[in-house]
């Protein structure tokens, strides 16, 4: 045990420092020659087009990281999640109460139509019912458990040479039941 | 960031793919080359001509597929974490059904090799075979298909701690021992007593080993694509899916191996 000892201390006298010495040289004279100025690594708050998705890129001989090079949608949820922020927002719709007419149940949108599945309240007690919300009908109710949801619109404001009210192309609801029951009994 | 400006960017984190010629060229490829593989073997005309055509075409629609998807993985940015979990998802399902693929294989031997027929005389190996001895090139080839196990792990967690050479050398060592293992398969084969066509012993030990060959060779061509991506700066130290995927599937070609030199070259000599 002693002797062991004794042989791995005079091992590590004899060899270690010479070892030591030559490969810091080399780690110092290897960031001289390859080091660049990282470039500045714009946040979350300062993208604003794909044009800012893009990174510095690798310093040359070295293995990039996902920050230095990763580009597009991927770069967005990585600074998004550097800083807290789920870009997705992948989180289920809130599932704590049932939502009603005076106080529904809100989905985000960033689109002209969304769609919301509904499992019911308490969540996953019926099979998912999927409601279609637009812009000009935001309020959805769930035909099976009565879960109101109202879509909230978060994309661009529409351009003001837009009228939309005069001709509309797009889909057009389909008139049910209630359409034709006399105003009197509404 | 304001909703104004996220509304430039697609919503959610899944990856719509642009419509691509390569699914239907892969279909027809893959038709034409197992029918023409099937007419082949049984010796049509010519027909090697139209299979050598289809593999030709197969390989070149792998080549600008596998392209397509690096250009958007890798320079569009449209690999996600949900994408890459995905794709996690599809390598973990491909190489299970590899495994039931060898494992139908092992069937087949096992059938053949636990209740010898009357016509084998009764006895495995079959009189008149010599099987290969398994404590020459074959134990040499497990040690070496090990050791690549051992290099390519080498290559990974250096890829990981960032240290770009070690990952370079543990990848190339590996696909070095990749290509030395099958060029002593190749050499084992031709010095082989038996052929393909010699009972059910040769049939089950072509079959088997050629099928791991078969196998390596993909493996070796999966990490080399990978080390060209760790040469020309692709892969992260994060973002690495198809490295991954190889380094997967090489691990499935080694324990198959294992089962081989057990089953195969031990138990069944």
């Amino acid at each position: 045990m002693l002797s062991r000892t004794a042989v791995a201390v005079a091992r590590r006298a004899t060899a270690a420092p010479v070892l030591r010495r030559s490969i810091a040289t080399t780690v110092v004279r290897r960031h001289a020659e390859t080091k660049v100025p990282t470039a500045h690594i714009k946040g979350l708050s300062e993208i604003k087009t794909k044009e800012d998705l893009f990174g510095p890129g690798a310093v040359d001989g070295t293995v990039p990281t996902d920050v230095e090079q990763a580009t597009g949608l991927e770069r967005l949820e990585i600074l998004g999640k550097m800083e807290g922020v789920d870009v997705f927002d992948m989180k289920p719709l809130d599932a704590s109460r049932r939502g009603t007419m005076e106080n529904p149940i809100s989905v985000r949108s960033a689109g002209d139509e969304q769609y919301a599945g509904c499992t019911g309240f308490p969540a996953d007690s019926h099979n998912v019912i999927w409601l279609t919300m637009t812009r000009e009908r935001p309020i959805e109710r769930c035909p099976e458990c009565g879960n109101v949801y109202k879509m909230n619109y978060v994309g661009p404001e529409d351009s003001h040479d837009h009228h939309h009210d005069d001709h509309h192309h797009g889909f057009e609801e389909p008139k049910t039941f209630a359409d034709f029951v006399k105003p009197q009994y509404w | 960031m304001t909703n104004l400006i996220r509304s430039n960017f697609q919503d959610h984190p899944f990856h719509l793919v642009s419509p691509s010629p390569w699914p239907l060229n892969t279909s027809v490829c893959l038709l034409n080359l197992t029918t023409t593989g099937a007419l082949s073997m049984h010796n049509f005309n010519n027909i090697h001509y139209l299979y050598y055509i289809a593999l030709i075409g197969l390989v070149s629609a792998m080549f600008l597929w596998f392209r397509d998807i690096i250009s958007e993985g890798t320079f569009l940015g449209d690999h996600t974490l949900a994408v890459q979990r995905g794709l996690n998802l599809g390598i973990i399902l491909f190489i299970v059904s590899e495994a039931l693929f060898f494992l139908a294989i092992f069937w087949a031997f096992f059938h053949s090799a636990l209740t010898p027929t009357v016509e084998l005389g009764a006895q495995w190996p079959p009189i008149g075979i010599e099987p290969v001895n398994p404590f020459e090139l074959p134990l040499l080839n497990t040690v070496i298909l090990l050791s690549s196990g051992a290099t390519i792990t080498y290559a990974h967690h250096a890829l990981i701690k960032g240290e770009r050479e070690g990952a370079l050398y543990g990848s190339i060592a590996t696909i070095l021992l990749a290509i030395i293992f099958t060029g002593f398969q190749g050499v084992e084969y031709s010095v082989s007593s038996f052929t393909i066509s010699d009972g059910a012993f040769g049939t089950c030990f072509f079959f088997s080993t050629g099928f791991h060959g078969i196998h390596v060779i993909i493996g070796t061509i999966f990490l080399a694509v990978a080390l060209w991506r760790i040469f020309a700066y692709h892969l992260t130290d994060n973002h690495h899916v198809g490295f991954e995927g190889g380094i997967l599937y090489w691990h499935f070609v080694d324990v198959v191996w294992l089962f081989l030199y057990i089953s195969v070259y031990y138990w069944g000599s």
